[in-house]
């Protein structure tokens, strides 16, 4: 439990502090156990980006360290179509991400999940930002039933009712669409949850001077409450969009072979569905390319995301 | 005989000096009120001297023993936070237990559930002091209470009650009164300073209220810039500030200070008003002649009739009525200076607003300080020209 | 404030999601438990509680069963503690926390679906990264360890595919993937424990980090504490894409990785047998719900300390 407790100013540690680099086995300890943790945390990610390098022999021999060697390699399958020998000689990065490309539609992989992810955060807020709204700051008959509603809706966990879902969806007709996709995902009692308590800490002056000036509610939600919360709907925008960009449950459940309706989880399943030997490079590679854009943008928003993904944590 | 000294205490956070060479020393049982602005160092003095804080420089001395490596743990010293940082998790009677069990328990008598049942006689003896505490501050039926269920004044005594039952060396308490409301502030100011004495034990409290330091202290250390500018009884601080930022600081209404001068035979006027006695510059040398700043206290003046020697003369602008006292402020010199004048309730009922009154200096009463906020004192020969140069 | 009926058209749309997304399947699912229906055939026979009765009784569920509790009692603990103590050991250092926070928060950002592709390939018991650096270590001083020293001698476990690992190997993927989260939410709930407490508690004589933490950090975390044990069952409870990417069929090595999620998933979606699947999800809802009513109670009875 080290000294977490201890505050950085009491004299035990600022009267020993001295020179700042000064040797401390405990804090040495502390660096010790953080930097093993992280290895194995660190372990799987190196695999991945290592193995996208490489060629089928080096991974297979596990040689090469992280990059490989990155000497020129026969691509097999391209002998097999009777090219000329010399011409299939590839290097193994640029032929690991040419096939992930190749060998599978990513692009519209990537594609089909932008479109999904960005379609369901869309539709969440056109839902929720009025609702939690009327719940905040509207007086009407029914509210508190609403709330309790949404309450209760809490402690259902989407995933847990695909069963149901999926025959309604099935039953019209719905399933291999977009529709199949978003449907689901459109109402987030979270996100009516977490607007509805942003909005109460709105003042009610500013509502009314917005009334005063003329404003229709439907236009102070748009004009006055969506900029106000901006910071919130940020968090649950993070929020929203990891969780079903990383989504392979409920794609898996209603997209069942019309793979120009792949998202990039369900997309990198079917190349490890019929990956031989060979293709465990381009797999890794097409594994990068998925998990990059949002460690990416992660790592350049850090506090944000931190913030979005623990949003949930806030009550 | 001292129980803490302070030596040439120095701190600074980074490139800011907090503390600037800090001697003191605190005797046993005494009630000592560091008091001054805030900013001016005086919870960092405190800090320090708990050992919350190290210092840059400088000895603290516990009981002759010099405590700087020692952690504020093993020091014996109490302390009553500005906030009470009372356990919010811990009923009041745990909260105070828990400085004994800390101190008189082994590991295994900490433990939970079992630990009660190893260490059962000390935890009787605990028990029992933790009463005796709590009937003394009469909080006796709060003890089974989590303190979010109490109302400020009672969260100050079960900190209080958890300072006192182990009896340390020294009780030090940061603006302790500070989250009350001005009723009960007044109130526990009285309780404290009878707590003191009845407890006999050495007293280090914290305020920014100079009306707090005034009423309960024994001595008080007035603080600034990181300086203790004087310390002394709070009688000898009011009557005989040595600086003028002293002055300022102590006592409400404020001090009327006016800007005077100091003519070659070193009387000190304002006006028509000259101060019959010589300044004598005291440690500063022999006086010269120039500007100096005149300090007198609402109280050191008096309304007279117009046309008395030496008085000014001044409308009045305001008038504070609080029952006992009335004040009047009155702009002098067609308006360029403000003073402040106590009188009684019969006299200030007279002075309607924007009525002209004329107001006299008591004898004997009056503060002179030199152009760098020194006080210059007032040699006891009166000056037999001073009429003739008036 | 108005009774425009405005109201309405805010709450219309959410309402009536809510009801058709959210409360029909409930009932759909209570209504089909008890039947045989599948998709595509008409004519469902009402079975009563055969369903139920199937669940509590067949070995397969049984082992349904423990698989998902053996997960859920592995990764819930570990996930917590693991969590509770990076965030410890960070908030502690002086350098590099941040860093450490990054590293640790990675693996909640990934795509779990990849990352399990990815522990696949590092856990291969030939060509796996993990298998070739534990033989490394053969013939040194870990061969002290008996359990080394077997796997250097007959080779070094098959992980996902040797019955009395698979489902230990899973678990501890899923501790890799969720401490993370959970280190975020412990150390916020570190910044919010007032300094004063601390300085109060040396003062009262707390010396040891022990104390300390017994007597501060570990009350003041305990709303943090409710809140990241009933979100780690729950997430815990629905796991899915680890499984059914390293188990497309029957839940690994003689079932022993057959999680709930997975077996509403084999039984409704592959095998088209709704009835049972519906059983499940609705045995499924009643475990979360319970949780979160635990969680709610406690956040509002116990830990309600101002």
């Amino acid at each position: 439990m080290s000294d977490t407790a201890l505050p950085a100013s009491a004299p035990v540690s600022a009267s020993r502090a001295g020179p700042a680099f000064r040797f401390s086995v405990a804090e040495t300890a502390k660096h010790l156990i953080l930097v093993l943790g992280s290895l194995v945390v660190l372990l799987p990610f190196y695999v991945m980006v290592s193995y996208s390098f490489k060629s089928p022999a080096e991974i297979m021999q596990n040689m090469g360290g992280f990059f490989g060697a990155q000497e020129l390699f026969r691509d097999d399958y391209c002998v097999k179509l009777g090219r000329d020998l010399a011409d299939c000689m590839v290097t193994p990065v640029i032929y690991n991400y040419t096939t992930a490309f190749q060998k599978a539609p990513l692009l519209r992989y990537l594609f089909n999940g932008l479109v999904v992810t960005i379609s369901i955060f869309v539709i969440q807020v056109l839902v929720a930002l009025p609702c939690a709204y009327a719940l905040a700051k509207l007086r009407f008959w029914g509210r508190e039933a609403v709330f309790g509603l949404v309450l209760f809706c809490l402690l259902i966990p989407v995933h847990a009712i695909a069963l149901p879902l999926y025959i309604m969806l099935a039953k019209l007709g719905l399933t291999n669409s977009y529709a199949a996709l978003v449907i689901p995902w459109t109402i987030s009692v979270f996100g009516i949850f977490l607007m509805r308590q942003f909005f109460m800490t709105v003042p009610d002056n500013l509502i009314d001077a917005a009334r005063m000036d003329g404003m229709r509610e439907f236009s102070i939600i748009w004009n006055v409450m969506l900029p106000t919360a901006i910071p919130a709907l940020l968090a649950f925008a993070i929020f929203s969009v990891v969780a079903h960009w990383n989504d392979y449950f409920w794609p898996r459940i209603v997209i069942t072979g019309d793979r120009s309706l792949f998202t990039p989880p369900l997309g990198l399943r079917e190349f490890k569905g019929d990956a031989d030997g060979d293709n465990f490079g381009p797999m890794m590679a097409t594994a990068t390319i998925i998990v990059t854009p949002l460690i990416v943008a992660f790592l350049i928003a850090q506090r944000r995301f931190i913030e979005g993904i623990t949003l949930s944590g806030m009550k | 005989m001292t129980a803490i000294a302070l030596k040439a205490i120095e701190k600074s956070f980074g490139s800011t000096r907090v503390l600037d060479g800090i001697d003191l020393s605190i005797a046993d049982g005494e009630f000592l009120t560091l008091v001054g602005p805030s900013g001016c160092g005086k919870s960092t003095l405190l800090r320090i001297l708990a050992g919350l804080e190290a210092p840059t420089s400088g000895i603290v001395e516990i009981d002759g023993r010099i405590v700087n490596d020692i952690r504020p743990a093993s020091r014996n010293l109490a302390m009553v936070f500005q906030s009470y940082a009372l356990y919010p998790h811990l009923s009041v009677a745990q909260n105070m237990m828990t400085p004994l069990k800390l101190r008189d328990l082994s590991f295994a008598g900490r433990l939970p559930l079992v630990g009660p049942l190893l260490a059962r006689e000390a935890y009787r003896s605990i028990l029992a002091r933790v009463e005796d505490t709590a009937q003394i501050l009469k909080i006796d039926h709060l003890l089974d209470r989590k303190p979010g269920q109490l109302s400020g004044g009672q969260r100050q005594r079960a900190a209080l009650g958890r300072a006192m039952v182990r009896e340390p060396i020294a009780f030090l308490m940061d603006e302790p009164l500070s989250n009350l409301d001005a009723a009960l502030r007044i109130h526990m100011r009285a309780e404290l300073a009878e707590l003191h004495r009845s407890l006999k034990s050495t007293f280090v409290y914290v305020t920014h209220d100079q009306a707090e330091a005034l009423t309960m202290s024994d001595r008080m250390a007035v603080m600034m810039d990181g300086q203790i500018l004087q310390l002394g009884a709070p009688e000898e601080i009011y009557n005989n500030p040595v600086d003028i930022r002293v002055a300022e600081f102590v006592g409400a209404p404020k001090i009327n200070l006016l800007p005077g001068t100091l003519d070659s035979a070193g009387h000190a006027r304002f006006g028509d008003m000259v101060l019959t006695r010589v300044t004598d510059g005291g440690d500063a040398g022999p006086v010269t002649s120039g500007p100096v700043t005149i300090g007198l206290r609402p109280e050191h003046l008096a309304l007279c009739d117009s046309g008395a020697p030496q008085s000014l003369s001044g409308r009045v602008v305001h008038k504070e009525n609080l029952g006992a006292d009335v004040y009047l402020h009155l702009a002098v010199q067609d308006g360029a200076h403000r003073i402040v004048v106590r009188t009684t309730p019969r006299e200030g009922r007279t002075a309607s607003l924007g009525r002209t009154l004329h107001v006299r200096r008591l004898e004997d009463q009056a503060m002179v300080f030199g152009p760098n906020g020194n006080r210059l004192g007032l040699s006891g020969v009166a000056g037999r020209t001073v009429a003739e140069v008036a | 404030m108005r009774s425009g009926g405005a109201h309405w058209w805010f709450v219309g749309p959410a309402l009536f999601l809510m009801v058709v997304i959210l409360l029909m399947p409930i009932l759909m699912a209570g209504a089909l438990s008890f039947t045989s229906y599948s998709l595509g055939n008409p004519g469902a026979a009402f079975v009563g509680f055969d369903n139920y009765e199937k669940i509590f009784t067949r070995s397969t569920y049984a082992k349904m069963f423990g698989a998902t509790f053996r997960y859920v009692f592995v990764v819930v603990p570990l996930s917590v503690g693991l969590g509770l103590g990076a965030a410890l050991l960070i908030n502690s250092t002086k350098r590099f926390g941040d860093l450490y926070k990054t590293i640790y928060f990675l693996p909640v950002m990934a795509a779990l679906i990849a990352m399990a592709i990815v522990w696949e390939f590092a856990l291969h018991p030939t060509v796996g990264i993990v298998n070739s650096t534990l033989e490394r270590g053969c013939g040194t001083f870990l061969e002290g360890w008996s359990w080394f020293a077997r796997g250097c001698e007959r080779g070094f476990p098959l992980w996902l595919t040797d019955r009395d690992y698979a489902i230990w190997t899973v678990a501890f993927i899923g501790v890799w993937q969720g401490f993370g989260f959970n280190m975020v939410l412990y150390l916020a709930g570190l910044t919010s424990v007032p300094r004063e407490l601390y300085h109060a508690a040396e003062m009262d004589g707390a010396k040891s980090a022990w104390d300390r933490f017994r007597l501060v950090t570990w009350p003041m975390l305990g709303p943090t504490t409710v809140f990241v044990v009933t979100i780690s069952f729950i997430r815990s409870f629905q796991v899915f894409d680890t499984v059914e990417a390293f188990y497309p069929q029957g839940g690994g090595p003689s079932k022993s990785v057959y999680v709930m999620m997975f077996a509403i998933y084999e039984k409704a979606i592959q095998q088209n047998l709704m009835g049972i699947g519906a059983a499940i999800t609705v045995v499924f809802l009643a475990f979360v719900m319970f949780l979160t009513l635990v969680q709610r109670w406690l956040v509002e009875k116990r830990v309600h300390y101002s």
